[in-house]
């Protein structure tokens, strides 16, 4: 069963208004399609400014598409009341310094999700809190602690706890370990494999980290421009990319093993403006690959068994 | 036989905070040729930037800096006047930030700023600079270099802002840059490309670099040494490819193992990872500063002081009990309680 289903979903945002002058038209998502399995973990990677933020903002209800829908377990996200929403999905952002109400203690925020619900007798809740604070390896003592006196990785973890507390069907984490030192990277990456593994949790996993995707992904989405532009089980993009956009991002990847080299980038440097989507194929000015048709017509999505890519001249492998 | 580009020993910084003095940097020795790439890498506030700041003189005031030596091709930087300073840095020394939009002047347009770093060491021509401005854009791959001239730093993107960076150090062709984090802030394919840039200007140039990273991915390509920091100390530093093939000291191990690489490590399999955090001391250090952390923690460890000793491969350690790449138990990183 698809607890997500995004179809055709796109969001503009007007800018650079001024009181004489008209704004302009954003294009920050420019049709998607996407559908996630219960339990299941999708990767979400591409550049900055592709939209992926914007796409997990559509997913948790704080901001509606402009046009198609978000469904979440069968009913559109517009459809539930905050609370009824929240018990569904939740977010951990990358930024554990500012996630944080620095004046309350860790307690309190960590049942802050299920006390605006009102869910159990006081007693259930700090219950629910430590048994929800151990699993995410918080030791009890830091019930009564301040954000302040935790470290970076403490505190991804009681970002993490408050997510879990109320039981959501689906984790929305948007660069989750993108702040953190590689030490503290691993531990929550260790945590949230496990919590995948144990709770079943479905997991939406943004990161500009590949190494981090490869690690937990089962599926793997590239978006390039407000589109997604590759799709597909993680072995099967990693291993053998169709898309040249997905095979740049992924030859980007710095190894830490010795005799590493640079990788060879064969693409353009600079990222298209939403402003201005070049025409056809958004990707075709930095394409290696590009050829006649991609700068006038736009590619419809191929599907290849459990994989799907949008291009004129897919790369083959053998 | 030439000495050294740079030579640093005995560096150390300390800083006043309320209820007493920390020393985020401990003695720190190493030196960097003319044509050689030294990186400095450790978690984040091992000391990196601070060892960089002061060889670039522009310390935080609060802090207080000792050192027996720093010292540029023979010349030294203790006691530096700030004029001599304000000769020596964009001329001989230069330095390239994590955030570009820190160092650019956001009121100027680019071409002015360029032209002005110029001409505070040379006497040139407002077109003349205007020329050399053109070249180095040119240099570092930007396109319609005439164009960016004239751009204020805001119009441009990350990836093109570090460009710029890099071409304002190259102006006066340093002897030697410093480079904190440079591609941090940049999308993976651009990072990929500045790397590619650096490394390419060295090669031609033969200037130094000190590329600083808490990126062991970011390094393994570039630099030509290594030294890794903890806890304001230098704990292992050596060629390359024998600290990431055959890491002697546990916390670099530590680091090693804490990566996820597609291709090596299994999906999803349990990443190794270095337990509780860096311990703020600070006095002088009576033992191992990374006992309490180290898996491999012994009695020694605890004896007293740690000095950096010679491995048998050349390279300087920081530990009681190194590790000899075999024997001993990487799987120790995984294993630990999931305690924090
Ligand atoms: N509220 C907003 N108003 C105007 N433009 C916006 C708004 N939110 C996002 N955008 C624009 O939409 C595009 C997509 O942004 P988004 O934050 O989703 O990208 P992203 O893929 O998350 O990037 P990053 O990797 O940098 O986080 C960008 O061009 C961004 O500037
Ligand atoms: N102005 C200051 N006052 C007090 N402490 C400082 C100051 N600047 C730095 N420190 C402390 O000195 C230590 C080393 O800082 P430094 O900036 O060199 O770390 P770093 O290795 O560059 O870390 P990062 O990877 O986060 O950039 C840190 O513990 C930091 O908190
Ligand atoms: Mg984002
Ligand atoms: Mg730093």
């Amino acid at each position: 069963m698809n607890v997500l289903e995004v179809r055709g979903a796109t969001k503009t945002y007007d800018v650079g208004k001024t009181l004489v002058g008209a704004g302009r038209t954003l294009h920050a998502l420019r049709g998607i399609d996407l559908a996630v399995r219960k339990g299941e973990t999708l990767g979400l990677v591409g550049e900055s400014g592709c939209g992926k933020s914007t796409l997990a903002r559509l997913i948790l209800g704080i901001e509606g598409p402009t046009s198609g829908n978000v469904t979440l377990a069968g009913k559109p996200v517009g459809g539930y009341g905050r609370l009824e929403r929240a018990k569904l999905v939740q977010p951990v952002f990358q930024d554990p310094y500012s996630s944080l109400n620095p004046r309350m203690r860790i307690a309190r925020i960590v049942a802050a999700p299920i006390e605006v619900r009102g869910i159990g007798t006081a007693s259930s809740r700090r219950e629910r809190v430590r048994a929800v604070m151990n699993a995410v390896g918080l030791p009890e003592h830091f019930t009564e602690v301040y954000p302040s006196q935790l470290s970076g990785g403490q505190r991804q973890r009681v970002a993490i706890a408050r997510a879990l507390v109320g039981e959501p069907e689906i984790l929305v984490c948007d660069e989750p370990t993108s702040a953190l030192d590689v030490s503290v990277q691993s531990q929550i990456l260790n945590l949230l494999a496990r919590l995948k593994r144990e709770l079943g949790l479905t997991l939406i996993l943004i990161s500009h980290n590949l190494a981090v995707v490869h690690h937990l992904a089962d599926r793997v989405a590239v978006m390039y421009l407000g589109r997604i532009v590759e799709h597909g089980p993680t072995e099967a993009i990693f291993g053998a990319p169709r898309h040249p956009y997905t095979a740049a991002l992924l030859a980007s990847v710095l190894s830490p093993r010795p005799g590493a080299r640079l990788p060879e980038m064969r693409v353009g440097a600079e990222f298209p403006s939403p402003l201005a989507p070049p025409p056809g194929c958004a990707f075709h000015p930095r394409c290696p690959c590009a050829g006649e048709g991609c700068a006038t017509i736009d590619p419809d999505e191929t599907r290849d068994g459990p994989r799907g890519y949008r291009c004129h001249y897919p790369l083959a492998h053998a | 036989m030439t000495g050294p580009l740079l030579e640093v020993r005995g560096l150390k910084v300390e800083i006043a905070v309320p209820g007493g003095m920390t020393r985020p940097v401990r003695g720190v020795d190493f030196s960097v040729a003319a044509g050689e790439t030294l990186a400095i890498v450790g978690e984040s506030g091992c000391g990196k930037s601070l060892t960089s700041l002061a060889i670039m003189g522009l310390l935080p005031r609060a802090a207080r800096l000792a050192a027996e030596t720093i010292a540029l091709k023979g010349l030294s930087l203790i006691g530096l006047s700030e004029s001599g300073w304000r000769r020596l840095r964009g001329e001989r020394i230069a330095m390239i930030f994590q955030d570009p939009m820190t160092a650019l002047d956001p009121c100027y347009r680019i071409g002015d700023q360029m032209a002005e770093v110029l001409r505070q060491h040379r006497p040139v021509s407002a077109e003349a600079a205007r020329q050399r401005a053109l070249e180095l854009l040119t240099r570092v791959g930007i396109s319609s270099p005439e164009q960016r001239l004239t751009q204020f730093p805001h119009q441009l993107s990350g990836g093109l802002r570090q460009r710029v960076m890099i071409a304002m150090a190259l102006l006066c062709e340093p002897e030697l840059i410093i480079a904190d984090e440079p591609t941090t802030a940049l999308d993976v394919t651009i990072q990929a490309q500045i790397l590619h840039l650096l490394a390419e200007i060295q090669r031609d140039t033969g200037i130094g670099l000190i590329l600083i990273s808490h990126d062991l991915g970011v390094v393994a390509g570039v630099a030509h040494r290594i030294a890794v920091m903890y806890g304001g100390e230098i704990v292992e530093i050596g060629e390359r490819d024998a600290i990431l093939g055959r890491p002697l000291h546990p916390y670099t191990e530590g680091l090693m193992h804490s990566i996820p690489v597609p291709g090596e490590t299994r999906r999803g399999e349990t990443l190794g990872f270095i337990p509780g955090t860096v311990p703020r001391q600070t006095g002088e250090l009576t033992r191992c500063g990374f006992l309490e952390r180290c898996p491999y923690a012994t009695g020694r460890s605890a004896a007293g002081p740690v000095p950096l000793r010679e491995a048998a491969d050349g390279r300087l350690v920081r530990c009681v009990l190194p590790l000899d790449g075999s024997g001993r138990d990487p799987a120790a990183w995984t294993r630990q309680a999931e305690g924090v």
